[in-house]
């Protein structure tokens, strides 16, 4: 028996999901200890260890584990409260001020009052060394070592703790990287240095330097962290495999996320779009819009085959190069505050009651009106089962807050007014779905659409609604789903080369020796993390344009084609991609095609958690009705008593129809008018808009 | 009967106008090929009622922005019942509200159920429109054919079918093949939003659309109102300054505007500016116009929606024959350059009345245009100097001014070359782009910093361009905070030869090996120096962006003050 735990530290709670080969999953909830997060870790771990039959001793259970995947927001949260390490950059002469000056960009442009985000590293902190490359990487002046030792010097006096450097072209020869490197590691051994060429070289210096940048700034954070949930695993007597979720939806090993913290910026929300996939294989499906809605945030990402993947994102309006899973965040969840513009209009969040105060109607001293207390005026949250019971909520403080900042304003009813505001959540959930989806080139109809977080399955059908997506699966475990993500993800370490060159004259040869050089890399880090031969593979990517274009497409590519030089089947790759995305592409008029980025990812395969088929138990859902309510439906705009499921009791085949609530301990799944709904195999709830009855035939029969 | 308004559908519909000029914007930045659309986003895209009002804009240069809805309305008389599915309009004509020859539009009139119910449209600055000197900037012409091909409203697609004649007529008058390119990229991104605002009437109907859109536009007005009744009420003058028509040297004109603020609407009026120059020099209204609203836009409330309700309590007054509005058939394209000088005149003149509003000088544009052949590629390279034009924007009570933001007609939408990316596509070699110490205003609230800019020039018989102003006055400061630098560009041959090209000049043959030098400045502080935050000021003096000296000279830091900080 192979016991795994995926854990993922939120905001407000830590989630834990246990799986045991093919057991059926269990989740937990600790409260978050954001001071040191893995006192949560821990104390969630105790309790999980009591709640075993028989009770386990914290000792005897963690003994017992063999893997524990690991998403943490310490280097996010460092980033946006902008409380990450000292910082220095040892740079170019004449570009010091790149870091800081972002290529001169105001994202509010009428907004005078908008100021420029705060540097990583402070100006008299970032060096302009003599020493320069021509751009295909030739030396012109040489290194200038006495400077790097004088500002090495600097560093000691200032008490840096982290050192960047990044130098002018140095993705074509990372020779002068690479001595400058050799001087910090000799006269600051204990700091920690992040070399931009062994991160990522390729082309771009402000993204590169931005990029090199975070990852020291905070390396120092998430290396404390790890020593401390390392050290507290250890004397619980953990010793099994500890492997930390990175930005790209891939794991590694703390060793490796030491090094390139950089990497695990997005490391809490990236299991969740391979969680979706997860979900919908069974119904024969591969591809899906997984949305996340927490407290503060709603998430929306797009899986096809595998989760889609950007190389060029943004954290706290810095520029990170590195892959990443592509989540699109808005500030919508459980806590967005409704307002009235200066116009009358009525808007919801992105401010944030977040966890404390909170909503008006978690009685934590919270005024303002909130989602949450829309959904329990609504009828969508039962005031007495929230959590399970275990937090009341207080229906009188939400009415209080909606008519005093909303209905009367506005001459409304309470009722109305959390209507409205309740719609208008949904609608800013639906442009969030709409930047992954149609922006990116896809149809979202032909998504099924998995609604994850506790209230994510309360607003689905209105978002269903206006983006005209007729199948959702609301998995049992959608209140932990980046956790449950977590168990399912492979190991993956991406690595990019830029390589210019026209694709009809490219050095085949050449091209082929970076991509296995890479590859042997791969190799190495995942013989490190004592992944056996047999579970090894890799992908290879290029990034190619049209000539005279500035953007570049990301496309999959084989090795054969490039050992043979197969510029045919290359070209039609980046052709259709191209279409795919922008609605066109040139192949007819046989426009150049220009080669800038190779690029490699290592994979190294795990054993996932299996399915684990219910018996089907008849369709009458009868049993598992446990009341009825009032609750608001959309569609009519009226309020009507509808049946209360008690989702537990709810099995594989049982069928119901819209409008209804179901109801978990940690989800509520409101089915409209416009939808049915028929549990699965899997134990996932699948709700499919009325008559397409088509869509869910293998779980019908 | 029309339905009543629904206020939430009113927050929805709001929300997918911008939703879907956003995409379309997303969609032009994505396919184009001019570095001049994709890196620097030189467009506008929008949305527009049946009658050519202003539904919703994504404004990425936002001196473009408000052409598009009066030519909008041009155009659907221009073609009365002459308008069908599937047709597409072209139009860059300055003397039938065109901002600047280059800004060629697309105009998609929006059918649904036969009936003709909205607009969709593009404006992008195109990198060659004919006209004498490639790419447009010919400091020699005085009238409008020496300049471009005039468009004026022009059916390429008639009834969905391509008029192949009228499309080669256009592009064989223009030099460049990715303008073709680019101008394709427009037409998809209207045809984007045209199947948007289609799903949404699908989803909602016509006649929701209809009562809903004119709801929107009321409570945008109503806004707008609230905040020019904020301004007091009575009538205020100021002037900018324009040096140089790029023909007469020691040439300068003055912008003059007489604003009246009364009840809920504001009134610019200006009659009392100089007459047009005998240059390329001039505005046109509808490039006036956008001027004079982005300055104003930048005083109120930035969560306006820009619609309609927006411009309804603005009035603008430019008589025919100013520098600002020129007559036909003047030359015009400097005409967007003149902003810099029209939002200084505004700021002044209601600098004493909203002293909380406005903002001291933006650094004034000075642009370069570098031409030539890489001699190791063997291939013909043009760059727009976008890093080096960047100057700082002006300091407002209780905001320091914003570094290398750029003119305030761009407002910081407008990003610098990556420095690898220069280096790749032009021969040149990058010296030096950083901030410039005591660049900025000094003031209680500092200017934004402005940039330094050296390169080395890497190919033999190059061309430079100039186009702007700024190297005759400095931004100035406002309530006692102080003027800012001066913008210069200057060429040191390899000969030792130092060539200074005045603000608007073509010079040619610059040989490799030739530096190049430029100075965008700061923008003009605000307050009293004296009373800036001490500790702010130790730490800007620590990071070199305020000298020890200025310190001292401007802000009056004591020795004891500045302490150990080298």
């Amino acid at each position: 028996m192979s016991l795994k735990i995926g854990i993922d530290v939120g905001g407000t709670f830590t989630d834990f999901v246990l799986t045991r080969d093919h057991a059926e999953p269990s989740i937990f909830k600790s409260l978050s200890t954001p001071g040191d997060p893995s006192i949560a870790v821990v104390n969630g771990l105790t309790d999980i260890a009591a709640a075993q039959t028989p009770a386990l001793s914290l000792e005897a259970f963690a003994a017992s584990i063999d893997t524990i995947v690991h998403g943490t927001t310490v280097t996010t949260n460092a980033t946006l409260t902008h409380t990450g390490a000292k910082s220095a950059l040892l740079t170019t002469e004449g570009v010091r001020d790149a870091l800081e000056m972002r290529r001169g960009i105001r994202e509010e442009q009428y907004n005078n009052r908008y100021t420029n985000v705060k540097p990583l590293v402070p100006r008299h902190l970032r060096s302009g060394i003599k020493g320069r490359l021509d751009r295909a990487g030739r030396e012109l002046t040489p290194l200038d070592l006495e400077e790097v030792r004088e500002a090495i010097a600097l560093y000691q006096r200032e008490g840096v703790q982290a050192v960047s450097i990044c130098f002018m072209n140095s993705f074509a020869n990372p020779a002068h990287e690479q001595a400058a490197a050799k001087l910090v590691r000799q006269m600051m051994p204990d700091a920690y240095l992040t070399v931009s060429t062994d991160l990522l070289p390729s082309i771009r210096f402000y993204e590169r330097v931005s990029t090199t940048a975070l990852n020291s700034y905070v390396g120092p954070k998430l290396n404390h962290y790890l020593d401390q949930l390392v050290g507290r695993l250890k004397t619980i007597g953990f010793k099994g495999l500890l492997l930390i979720m990175q930005s790209n939806g891939g794991v590694i090993s703390p060793g490796l996320a030491r090094e390139k913290a950089g990497l695990t910026l997005l490391s809490g929300p990236a299991g969740g779009p391979g969680a979706g996939l997860f979900y919908v294989r069974p119904h024969g499906q591969n591809k899906c819009i997984t949305t996340d809605m927490g407290g503060t945030s709603f998430e929306a990402s797009v899986a096809v085959d595998a989760p889609m993947i950007k190389n060029d994102g943004e954290i706290a309006r810095h520029k990170i190069a590195l892959p990443m899973l592509d989540i699109h965040t808005i500030g919508a969840g459980g806590g967005s505050i409704g307002w009235l513009d200066d116009g009358g209009l009525l808007r919801m969040g992105p401010q944030s009651a977040g966890a404390d105060p909170g909503p008006a109607c978690y009685g934590k001293g919270g005024k303002l009106p909130t989602t949450t207390d829309a959904n329990l005026v609504l009828g969508y949250l039962d005031a007495s089962y929230f959590a399970g019971g275990k937090m009341k909520l207080d229906l009188a403080a939400a009415r209080e807050a909606i008519a005093t900042h909303i209905a009367q304003p506005m001459g409304l009813t309470v009722e109305a007014a959390a209507a409205g505001m309740y719609r208008v959540a949904c609608n800013n959930m639906a442009q969030g779905v709409r930047e992954v989806t149609i922006k990116r080139g896809f149809d979202p109809r032909e998504f099924p659409y998995i609604p994850a977080g506790g209230a994510g399955p309360i607003h689905s059908c209105l978002i269903c609604d206006e983006l005209e997506i007729p199948l959702q699966i609301a998995p049992r475990e959608s209140s932990v789903l980046c956790a449950f993500g977590m168990l399912l993800s492979e190991l993956k370490h991406d690595f990019v080369r830029t390589f210019v060159a026209r694709l009809e004259q490219a050095d085949f040869a050449h091209l082929l020796g970076m991509i296995d050089d890479m590859a042997r890399e791969g190799e190495r880090q995942l013989a490190e993390e004592r992944i056996p031969q047999a579970r090894r593979r890799g992908q290879i990517k290029l990034d190619c344009r049209y000539i005279k274009q500035y953007h570049e497409v990301s496309f999959l590519v084989s090795r054969e084609a490039i050992a043979q030089g197969d510029v045919t089947a290359i070209a039609r790759a980046f052709h259709a991609e191209h279409n795919r995305l922008y609605g066109y592409s040139l192949e007819s008029e046989n426009t150049p095609i220009e080669i800038i980025n190779v690029r490699v990812q290592a994979i190294g395969g795990i054993d996932p958690p299996g399915y684990r088929e219910e018996p089907r138990a008849g369709t009458s859902a009868e049993k598992a009705i446990k009341g009825r309510r009032a609750v608001y439906l959309p569609e009519t705009n009226t309020f009507a008593e509808v049946p209360v499921y008690d989702g537990h009791a709810l099995a594989h085949g049982n069928r119901l129809a819209g409008p209804a609530m179901i109801e978990e301990e940690t989800t509520a799944i409101f089915v409209s008018q416009g939808f049915d709904c028929v549990v699965d195999a899997y134990g996932s709830f699948v709700l499919y808009r009325k008559g397409r009855e088509d869509l869910v035939q293998h779980c019908l029969t | 009967m029309s339905p009543s308004v629904d206020p939430i559908l009113l927050s929805v519909y709001a929300r997918n106008f911008k939703a879907i000029t956003d995409e379309m914007s997303i969609s032009m930045e994505q396919t184009t090929r001019s570095p001049i659309l994709c890196e620097a986003k030189d467009y506008v895209t929008g949305l527009y009622d049946a009658q050519g009002k202003m539904l919703e804009q994504t404004e990425n240069l936002p001196i473009l922005a408000f052409s598009l809805a009066p030519v909008c309305k041009y155009i659907k008389d221009y073609f009365g019942e002459d308008l069908h599915p599937g047709d597409v309009i072209f139009h860059n004509d300055v003397f039938s509200l065109g901002n600047q020859n280059n800004d060629v539009a697309v105009y998609k009139p929006i059918f649904y159920r036969g009936e003709l119910v909205a607009w969709s449209a593009v404006k992008g600055h195109q990198a060659d429109i004919g006209g004498n000197v490639r790419g447009g900037y010919n400091p020699n012409a005085v009238e409008v054919w020496q300049e471009a091909l005039r468009i004026p409203p022009v059916k390429v697609y008639e009834k969905g079918k391509l008029r192949k004649d009228v499309w080669n007529l256009i592009f064989a008058n223009i030099r460049l093949d990715i303008v073709q390119h680019d101008m394709k990229a427009e037409m998809g991104a209207c045809t984007v939003g045209e199947r948007r605002l289609i799903e949404l009437l699908e989803k909602y109907g016509l006649a929701s659309f209809e009562t809903h859109k004119q709801a929107l536009f009321d409570a945008t007005r109503k806004m707008m109102e609230a905040e020019i009744a904020k301004i007091p009420q009575g009538r205020y003058s100021g002037e900018g300054y324009v040096y140089y028509d790029g023909r007469h040297e020691g040439s300068k004109f003055t912008i003059r505007v007489d604003i009246e603020v009364k009840g809920q609407s504001i009134k610019f009026d200006y009659s009392r500016t100089d007459a047009q120059t005998n240059g390329f020099v001039n505005g046109t209204f509808t490039s006036s116009a956008s001027a004079t609203i982005l300055t104003l836009l930048q005083m109120v409330n930035p969560d306006i929606p820009h619609n309609e309700g927006m411009v309804q309590p603005i009035e603008i007054i430019i008589p025919e024959g100013t520098i600002l509005n020129a007559a036909y058939p003047k030359a015009t394209t400097f005409g967007n350059h003149l902003c810099p000088p029209n939002a200084d005149a505004i700021q002044r003149a209601l600098g004493p009345v909203m002293p909380d509003r406005v903002t001291a000088g933006w650094n004034n544009l000075l642009c370069s245009l570098t031409t030539g052949t890489d001699p190791q590629k063997n291939e013909q390279y043009v760059d727009i100097g976008f890093m080096g034009l960047k100057g700082g924007s002006g300091a407002m009570l209780g905001t320091d001014g914003y570094d290398h933001i750029g003119m305030i007609d761009a407002s910081g939408g407008v990003l610098d070359q990556d420095y690898e990316m220069f280096e790749q596509q032009t021969p040149h070699r990058l010296i030096k782009h950083e901030l410039l110490t005591d660049s900025a205003g000094a003031g209680q609230w500092r200017g934004g910093l402005g940039v330094e800019t050296i390169f080395e020039i890497g190919s033999e018989d190059t061309q430079l361009v100039t186009f702007g102003d700024g190297d005759f006055e400095p931004a100035f400061g406002l309530f006692g905070g102080k003027d800012a630098g001066l913008n210069f560009i200057r060429l040191s041959y390899p000969d030792g030869q130092t060539v200074v090209p005045k603000n608007k000049d073509l010079i040619t043959a610059v040989p490799k090996g030739t530096v190049y030098h430029q100075v965008a400045s700061g923008g003009g502080g605000y307050g009293d120096p004296k009373k800036r935050d001490r500790r702010l000021l130790a730490e800007e003096v620590k990071n070199g962006v305020i000298s020890r000296e200025a310190a001292m000279r401007d802000y009056g830091m004591s020795e004891a003050e500045l302490g150990g900080t080298v």
